[in-house]
């Protein structure tokens, strides 16, 4: 492995230790007790709380502590695989965008509205298993790719900010969706706004019914694959990759930069547009979401813990859900809010992109094993000479 | 209907109108500054959220007016100074850093809230104080007058004076023109040496402190506690008052203004059978607009 890459993932590691250090001496210091016993007694006390809650958080998604031992916690492990559906693919979607240094972050927006539109073909379409499910979907898509097209024209043709406009737009979108399930699709017999149920043959195919393990997170790895495929081995994903990388260059070796930025918006739009049908149709049965559910934010967080490649997405999302998950559960079990993930997030995401923190390892390392392949290089030289 | 019409043409309207532009207008004065160094700030709304949270749980421990502002102002300065120092010196992309500050605003209030006051919602038990309303004397009196300029919240009055004090500072002061020196063309602001980082250091933190000024207006004034995510999208909006009214503090008040008094309308052009909806949407439908219109009319002119 070369030394940078090799470095990247130490960087990481280290980010995400330094991120649970702060969270066990957050977690510890709220667990200190108040009242009148000695400071070490104090201290003991809040050490082995502070260990449970831990011990709830590291673990709690795959493992259920009962007093007879540790078990398989089912519920969990369904409740992790289900939510890393929709942050996967934002992930991927603002990762196509981000290879190409766009900044477009109007995922959230994208997905709302995807959504939203996707669940009148949801309600209204016969529901015909597979078929509709797949004609939803594709709605989703294109209605995501639909409202991608003006950051992208925007900024292709005017060049006009995409990280201002697509932050405008995911408020349109926000207001667009919630107008359209509030007047033409509201069920209202329930009691809080939500839309009519979907027809059943639209829904995805359970693998637990109990706990509702839909097979979204399969589709999910599908588009991995297929965006891996797309960004990795052809040359519309070569093109966008070398317009990141150096735009001029790209510019000088012929690409028509602004038709490409825009085509790679769009096509991260109808991405985005997937993810939060898939999770309507194989959770929830209807749309009811009153606030914006922040997928498309948390795909920027993936998408930077994944460098951008698709195949670290389902990684990053994977790693991301489990510690929500089990943050979730340490919340039931102790005291402890489980909002502590979010501060965990903000320090991995600071740590991990910042350029400067560990430069100076890097470099050592980097030159260590330039001297070291000089050094191999010089010896072939004698080897040749004689 | 007929309370609806009154709703909205009555001097109460403007008066609401006001009230709500405040939290607004001095975050996108924020981000005028910041963007004057040509810094995007986009942790306003994080910023603005802590502050609100530290004026709350400060007042509510201590009883003290004036330590709740120190201590909002000071927690709205360390938000911003964190973001310089990530994106200034350790070179983290300064709109991840600001995603990630949001997101700790985000979580971490809630979180802290929880741990001192066992509620997630509000911190409606927490004792805390208000900044209270000033009347202006004689003008107070007078009929219409009084209504739309007496009465309104402190902070709102230095909201007010800030847009002239902004604009004055960056148009009129070294400091002023410096930030906007390093916004324009870094590299010519270092070759006349100014050092372009602390530059940029200052303006972030100065936008940091206009922003902790809406945050403790929100919570401290708007109403009289802490709820979660309260600040529900103002920063964002400041961002875009910011990007409609340019470079210009008067352009950028005008924008945060339009924001304001739609959403205030908003509410009242509901009993029109106007969905609020569209309305909220509409001041963001117009900036993206105005912002393709400036980047068409920049276009031409540089092909000239």
């Amino acid at each position: 492995m070369k030394a940078n890459n090799r470095f990247t993932i130490y960087r990481i590691g280290i980010a995400i230790g330094i991120a649970l250090l702060i969270g066990y001496i957050i977690v510890f210091i709220s667990s200190i007790p108040s009242g009148d016993i000695a400071f070490w007694d104090k201290m003991k006390e809040a050490f082995d709380s502070a260990n449970e809650a831990y011990r709830y958080f590291l673990t709690g998604t795959v493992v259920k502590w009962r007093s007879s031992g540790a078990a398989f916690n089912q519920s969990g492990f369904i409740q992790w695989m289900n939510e890393s559906v929709p942050i996967i693919i934002t992930g991927l979607a603002i990762s196509m965008v981000f290879s190409a240094k766009q900044f477009n972050i109007g995922a959230e927006g994208q997905m709302f509205l995807g959504a939203a539109v996707a669940t009148a073909v949801g309600i209204y379409f016969p529901g015909i298993p597979f078929i509709s499910t797949v004609v939803v979907i594709v709605v989703a898509m294109l209605a995501g790719a639909g409202f991608a097209v003006i950051p992208g024209f925007l900024k292709a043709k005017l060049k006009a900010s995409e990280l201002v406009t697509s932050l405008m737009l995911n408020y349109v979108a926000f207001f667009m969706g919630l107008f359209i399930i509030k007047t033409f699709l509201r069920d209202t017999e329930a009691g809080s706004l939500v839309s009519l149920p979907f027809q059943e043959g639209s829904m995805l195919p359970l693998l637990n019914e109990r706990y509702k393990w839909h097979i979204g997170i399969f589709i999910a790895i599908g588009i991995t694959i297929f965006v891996w495929f797309l960004m990795k081995k052809t040359t519309w994903g070569y093109k966008v990759r070398m317009i990141g990388d150096n735009q001029d260059f790209a510019e000088y070796s012929g690409i028509n930069s602004s038709k490409m930025i825009f085509q790679v918006q769009v096509a991260s739009g109808a991405v985005a547009g997937s993810a939060g049908i898939i999770e309507l149709l194989g959770y929830h049965g209807r749309f009811l979401w009153l606030y914006s559910p922040g997928y498309g934010w948390d795909g920027i967080i993936i998408a930077t813990l994944a460098r951008n490649n698709p195949i670290f997405v389902p990684v990053a999302a994977f790693f991301l859900s489990y510690i929500r998950v089990g943050a979730k559960i340490m919340g039931r079990y102790t005291d402890i809010a489980p909002e502590i993930v979010s501060i965990l997030q903000a320090v991995i995401i600071l740590l991990v992109t910042a350029e400067a923190f560990l430069s100076k390892w890097k470099q050592r390392s980097i030159n260590k094993e330039a001297t070291k392949s000089n050094k191999d290089l010089s010896l072939e030289r004698v080897g040749e000479a004689k | 209907m007929n309370d609806a019409l009154r709703g909205i043409f009555s001097w109460d309207f403007i008066a609401a109108g006001i009230r709500v532009t405040t939290p607004i207008l001095l975050a996108a004065l924020g981000a005028l500054v910041a963007e004057s160094a040509g810094t995007p700030n986009i942790a306003l709304e994080g910023i603005m959220l802590m502050s609100a949270f530290t004026g709350v749980v400060v007042s509510g421990f201590t009883q003290s007016l004036f330590l709740a502002i120190i201590a909002g102002i000071a927690v709205g300065i360390a938000m911003a100074s964190a973001l310089a120092y990530f994106a200034l010196k350790l070179k983290t992309d300064i709109i991840l850093a600001a995603i990630a500050l949001n997101i700790f605003a985000s979580g971490g209030t809630i979180f802290f809230l929880s741990m001192l006051t066992g509620d997630k919602g509000s911190s409606a038990s927490v004792n805390s104080l208000i900044i209270p309303n000033i009347d202006i004397p004689i003008i107070e009196n007078i009929p219409v007058l009084g209504d739309i300029v007496s009465g309104h919240h402190a902070i709102t009055y230095v909201a007010i004076i800030l847009i002239f004090v902004v604009q004055y500072f960056l148009y009129k002061t070294p400091l002023g023109l410096r930030i906007r020196a390093v916004g324009e063309n870094p590299h010519a602001a270092d070759s006349v040496g100014i050092s372009v980082i602390k530059t940029k250091f200052i303006a972030l933190l100065i936008s940091g402190f206009l922003a902790s000024l809406g945050g403790l207006f929100l919570s401290m004034g708007y109403v009289s506690w802490f709820a979660r995510d309260m600040t529900a999208g103002r920063g964002w909006i400041a961002l875009a008052a910011q990007a409609l009214g340019g470079l210009n503090a008067f352009g950028v008040a005008a924008g945060a203004f339009l924001f304001g008094f739609t959403e205030a309308a908003s509410y009242s052009l509901q009993f029109f059978n106007i969905p609020y909806e569209l309305t909220q949407s509409l001041p963001f439908a117009i900036t993206i607009i105005v912002l393709g219109f400036y980047a068409w009319r920049k276009l031409k002119t540089t092909k000239k």
